[in-house]
């Protein structure tokens, strides 16, 4: 009964939206945030529950299954709750836009398809529902237009071919098990051949793949979420690409299962190996290639794809603690990737450019996003503190504690580019000396600093007390058949050396406060203004003392060559090919109408000439 | 020295440490730095007396000026001295800076650099020896010893006259007076 | 309980007592090698007490905060080191919990520069940046090769295993990773060729250019922390640790007396030179070393 009243109100209130608009602005707004903030509560309420609809619509038969259980609960709160979030910031944010009614309903109508998704209990729903997830997010990355829309249309070339991939493995399911439904196909699967699960698991991979931006079928991802809207940028990095995490989730321990997915093998080229190797690498690459960018978006764009690499890792490695560290992974992710979205929008919003060469010195102008930003990069590094250090930890230990010493190795590395990357986005936005011409910025207005406030300090909540997420990851576990961890309040215990984040945070508290102490009894210090630095002598020349462009010269220098990205240039290049193959085929429907009864006319004098010929008919 | 005396350093931590660890800032104002390589080389080891030079002022506490002051040096030399932090010492070197030397008639140089910048000592020669500036350090640590090392207070309470003279050479300064109101907030924005 | 808090209170103290005396120290060697006589022993607190005495510039509330950060980040790490048989806090997660809170230190230091708005502040951030990338890489396959041989990220367990049977860096497939480990010593510390990031000379000093007084004597403060923790770091994965901490005393003399003598003729490194350095020799050692560790079995 009740969920699918929450997905009737989720959709339905996106169309009310976009009727309400028609009326008044400002109603709509109200009606808009009223809305994503109605579906937290609702979710928030459903929490526990266990439910399983079963719909019939007359389609070929088939049931369409509606779901409930932690998983989908989890993921669904955090749906919500960023969409409402986004909803929030998106009240100033879109102020004087145009198309702002189409914006308000393709923002609901992507909020409520994700929600469809994880709320799925059968295949076909879930397609539906990432169809219409798909198209609704490529509406609104062409929302600004210009290079939008070629970023546009290169993701829905890229997602189209990850549905057309779901399609072909959804198809041969149903050929070969008579069913769609989620559960059923549980247990019916593990009586098939391995080469069957392996192909199921390619062309589900292959489209979870595009979707989770993991290596080769990443290139669509920078272009969008630097071009779209930032806080459907934020909404995008968040959740859209985790929705792929979520179907990986699906189809490796739900349809196929615990036993069948760790009964794959684990040698050389099991698929379990390249799934984590081909995570490890997308912890490397993207990351290296972040620290070169100029554009903040397109920086956290790359910074989005790397963090992917760490769920993946995470999800495929198959240990309680790597699937716990994955999902907890997505979940920080989630909020600490929107929170520097919906700081950067705002700083675009006054500053009115994103590049990284030519801001700087914004803290004391913006404060609460500054503070909001550096909570943001401290999870992203994952410094202790922060919800970001649980998850990467748990997934350290796991890989170290089972001996893949490399791809431990090559996420720890990942860790150390992400502090090169955050610290040049944070100090060319924020920290140095502030231009003349951003002299009159003023503070974020009040409905951005909102968003930033609450997830700054949800960060920092589930990072001094994670074992609220972790109770519920630890459910999700146990229904995977994981064994369970041994959550506290605090952290994890277990015999093999314990994560204490409360023994942490006290140390690093006394011994602040200690340090702090020591430096109130030196002598005071005399406050100076910003142009009063060292300068060998000369007063400091106005606009030209800060260093931002190529703010890693030397490293630039040496990896730059490495890092040309290949994906890229051969997905071009099979475009382009395609497009010349067309061309030839132009030579022949030339869309003259000319050619087109000149061919039907040879054509019937083909048939008369064989019929007066040979007279077959 | 009397760097080991535990009662010394008990009764004025300050002191004892202002006269043992003073850094010189490696600003080579003139002609005269040329005695100051040999001075903390080893040779003639200035680090023994806890000499070393600083990289920028921010963390110097001994500004020795060296030479003759130019005009155009006199502005990078007054900048040097305000971003000192305090208390901080000054030494004209060679007798250049005490009144014009070498270069008394010239157009171009300061005559009396105490005008400008307040001096605690003075090194005369053209160029002193690293003796002579081993017994002007000795000089230095007497004068700290009794209090009497105060240039700093002195550019403090007479910023007007000094700032003045300074615009008087120099034209109009492009940076905000130091000292107008409140030791809190140097400058306004 | 009570010797744990007494331990948790005397460890930093004894680290830092050991840091200044080792800052001393180093200036007394180098100068006894350039044919000098040097300054006393005790210079580096006769500096930090002028410096706790003198005035200083602030350019803001991240700039002070900063260097609180920084430092609290390291007196917290030697909280999770063992120190002889000692170790404060010794089951809140081990090695990792260590390589993560020993980020807060140059994490901190700059936050605190780049408030101080100045260009040779974010060049000397961005070179520091560039040789921690560097030498992070050898310093993780080190690390990982222990931890794997070992099969613990607990440091006392690897500490307790060495005094059991014998010092990691003579057996066999570590001690590719402790030569390494040594080569990249002198990155870790800021000691020539790897001082880059606080160029006297190039970039006046880098990170510490705006820095006076107090925070002067802070940064000073946490140069002497580094130095104890990435010594003792490596005593305690390769050289055994120690029963008590006279023996780890003289240990960490001896690995630190050698870098001392390296410092104290070699030139200075470009950024990009120390980098392809760092990710050559020692990278494949280290890589071999964790190689060999995982195919032997730990």
């Amino acid at each position: 009964m009740t969920v699918e009243i929450l997905l009737i109100v989720a959709f339905g209130g996106a169309v009310l939206s976009y009727l309400l608009g028609k009326t008044s602005d400002k109603g709509r707004d109200c009606f808009a945030v009223f809305i994503s903030l109605a579906l937290v509560a609702f979710v928030a309420c459903l929490y526990g529950r266990s439910v399983e609809r079963t719909f019939y619509f007359g389609f070929f038969g088939i049931g369409l299954v509606l779901r409930l259980n932690m998983l989908s609960w989890f993921f669904a709160i955090t749906i919500s709750s960023l969409g409402a979030l986004c909803t929030i910031f998106s009240l100033s944010y879109m102020k004087d836009r145009e198309r702002t009614d189409f914006y308000y309903l393709m923002m609901l109508v992507v909020n409520a398809a994700m929600l469809g998704i994880v709320l799925a209990g059968d295949l076909v729903s879930f397609y539906v529902f990432w169809e219409v997830m798909s198209w609704s997010a490529f509406l609104l990355i062409s929302y600004n237009k210009g290079p939008a829309l070629a970023a546009g249309m290169k993701y829905i070339v890229m997602s189209v071919t990850g549905s057309v991939c779901f399609l072909v493995g959804m198809l041969s399911l149903y050929v070969f098990f008579d069913t769609l439904n989620i559960s059923e196909l549980a247990p019916a699967i593990s009586s098939a051949s391995g080469g069957y699960i392996l192909f199921i698991l390619t062309a589900f991979g292959i489209a979870f793949g595009i979707k989770n931006a993991v290596l080769p079928f990443h290139a669509w991802l920078p272009d969008a979420h630097s071009e779209a809207p930032a806080p459907f940028s934020a909404v995008l990095s968040g959740i859209l690409i985790k929705m792929g995490t979520y179907g990986f989730l699906l189809l490796l321990y739900v349809i196929l299962g615990l036993k069948v997915f760790l009964g794959l093998g684990r040698g050389l080229l099991s698929y379990h190996s390249i799934l984590c190797f081909l995570g490890a690498v997308t912890i490397i690459v993207p990351t290296f290639i972040a620290m070169l960018q100029t554009d903040a978006k397109r920086l956290l764009a790359w910074s989005t794809v790397g963090q992917a690499g760490y769920i993946i890792l995470g999800i495929a490695f198959g240990t309680n603690l790597a699937l716990a560290g994955g999902i907890f992974h997505f979940f920080n992710h989630a909020l600490f990737k929107a929170l520097l979205f919906l700081a950067v929008g705002a700083v675009e919003f006054r500053a009115g450019t994103r590049n990284l060469d030519s801001l700087g010195g914004l803290a004391k102008k913006m404060p609460v996003v500054f503070i909001g930003a550096l909570v943001g990069i401290c999870a992203l590094i994952g410094v202790p503190l922060t919800g970001g250090f649980v998850s990467k930890w748990l997934i350290y230990k796991t890989l170290i504690l089972e001996g893949s010493g490399f791809l431990a190795f090559f996420a720890l590395v990942g860790t150390w580019g992400t502090i090169l990357y955050s610290y040049k986005l944070i100090h060319n936005v924020f920290l140095g000396q502030l231009p003349e011409r951003h002299r009159t910025v003023e503070k974020a207005p009040f409905s951005m600093q909102l968003p930033v406030v609450v997830l700054s300090v949800a960060i920092l909540l589930f990072g001094i007390l994670p074992g609220i997420p972790l109770k519920v990851i630890n459910a999700i576990g146990t229904s995977f058949g994981f064994e369970p961890l041994n959550v506290t309040l605090w952290g994890i215990a277990s015999e093999t050396g314990a994560l204490n984040t409360i023994n942490i945070f006290f140390a690093v508290l006394i011994v602040g406060i200690v340090v702090w102490l020591l430096f109130c009894s030196g002598a005071k210090s005399v406050s100076v203004r910003q142009q009063d630095s060292y300068a060998a002598g000369a007063h400091t020349p106005v606009d030209k003392y800060h260093y931002t462009a190529e703010f890693y010269n030397p490293l630039y220098r040496m990896i730059k060559p490495f890092l040309r990205d290949v994906t890229d240039e051969i997905y071009y290049g099979i475009a382009f090919f395609l497009r010349s193959c067309a061309g030839i085929l132009r030579r022949i429907y030339t869309g003259d109408v000319g050619f087109y009864v000149t061919y039907i006319i040879l054509f019937l004098a083909f048939l008369i000439f064989v019929q007066l010929k040979w007279k077959p008919w | 020295m009397d760097r080991n005396q535990i009662t010394k350093w008990l009764k004025a931590p300050a002191k004892m440490a202002n006269k043992y660890s003073l850094h010189a800032i490696y600003f080579c104002t003139g002609c005269g730095i040329i005695e100051v390589p040999p001075v903390i080389t080893a040779r003639w080891d200035a680090e023994r007396f806890g000499i070393i030079p600083a990289a920028t002022p921010r963390q110097a506490n001994l500004f020795l000026i060296t030479g003759y002051v130019s005009v155009k040096t006199l502005r990078a030399i007054i900048r040097t001295y305000e971003q000192m932090p305090e208390p901080k010492y000054t030494v004209g070197f060679g007798s250049c800076p005490i009144n014009g030397g070498m270069y008394w008639d010239s157009y171009n140089t300061i005559k009396h650099l105490d005008k400008y910048i307040p001096i605690d000592g003075w090194i005369a020669g053209c160029m002193p020896r690293p003796e002579a500036i081993f017994i002007a350090v000795t000089h230095l640590w007497t004068l700290i010893e009794k209090d009497m090392a105060n240039g700093y207070i002195r550019y403090k309470d007479n910023y007007e006259s000094y700032r003045s003279n300074q615009e008087m050479a120099l034209g109009k300064l492009e940076w905000p007076p130091l000292y107008p109101a409140s030791d809190e907030h140097r400058g306004g924005e | 309980m009570v010797t744990k808090v007494m331990q948790i209170i005397f460890s930093p103290v004894l680290a830092l007592v050991v840091g200044v005396f080792f800052l001393g120290l180093a200036r007394k060697i180098i100068a006894r090698i350039h044919w000098r006589w040097g300054p006393p022993l005790v210079q580096p607190v006769i500096d930090i007490v002028r410096l706790f005495y003198q005035k200083s510039v602030s350019h803001g509330l991240v700039f002070d905060l900063g260097i609180i950060l920084s430092l609290a980040g390291s007196i917290v790490v030697v909280l999770f080191l063992p120190f002889g048989r000692w170790c404060p806090l010794d089951g809140s997660g081990g090695l990792l919990v260590i390589l993560y809170i020993m980020l807060l230190a140059p994490l901190g230091m700059a936050l605190s520069g780049g408030e101080g708005a100045n260009p040779n502040i974010s060049i000397g951030i961005s070179r520091k940046l560039i040789l921690s990338l560097g030498y992070e890489v050898p310093l993780l396959l080190v690390l990982l090769a222990v931890m794997t041989r070992y099969k613990t990220i607990s440091i006392m367990e690897v500490v307790n295993v060495q005094q059991g049977t014998s010092w990691s860096i003579i057996s066999f497939p570590l001690v590719l990773s402790g030569v390494s480990y040594f080569l990249i010593l002198p990155a870790i510390l800021g000691l020539r060729p790897f001082d880059v990031s606080s160029a006297p000379q190039e970039i006046s000093s880098g990170l510490m250019a705006e820095y006076g007084g107090k925070y002067l004597a802070l940064a000073t403060i946490e140069h002497a922390f580094v130095l104890f923790i990435s010594i003792a770091l490596f005593v305690n994965m390769f050289l055994g640790g120690a029963a008590n901490p006279i023996i780890f005393f003289v240990k960490m003399l001896v690995v630190f007396v050698p870098g001392l003598f390296i410092h104290a003729v070699f030139p200075r490194f470009r950024v990009e030179q120390a980098v392809k350095y760092l990710w050559k020799w020692p990278t494949l050692l280290a890589f071999l070393g964790l190689i060999m560790t995982m195919v032997i079995g730990g």
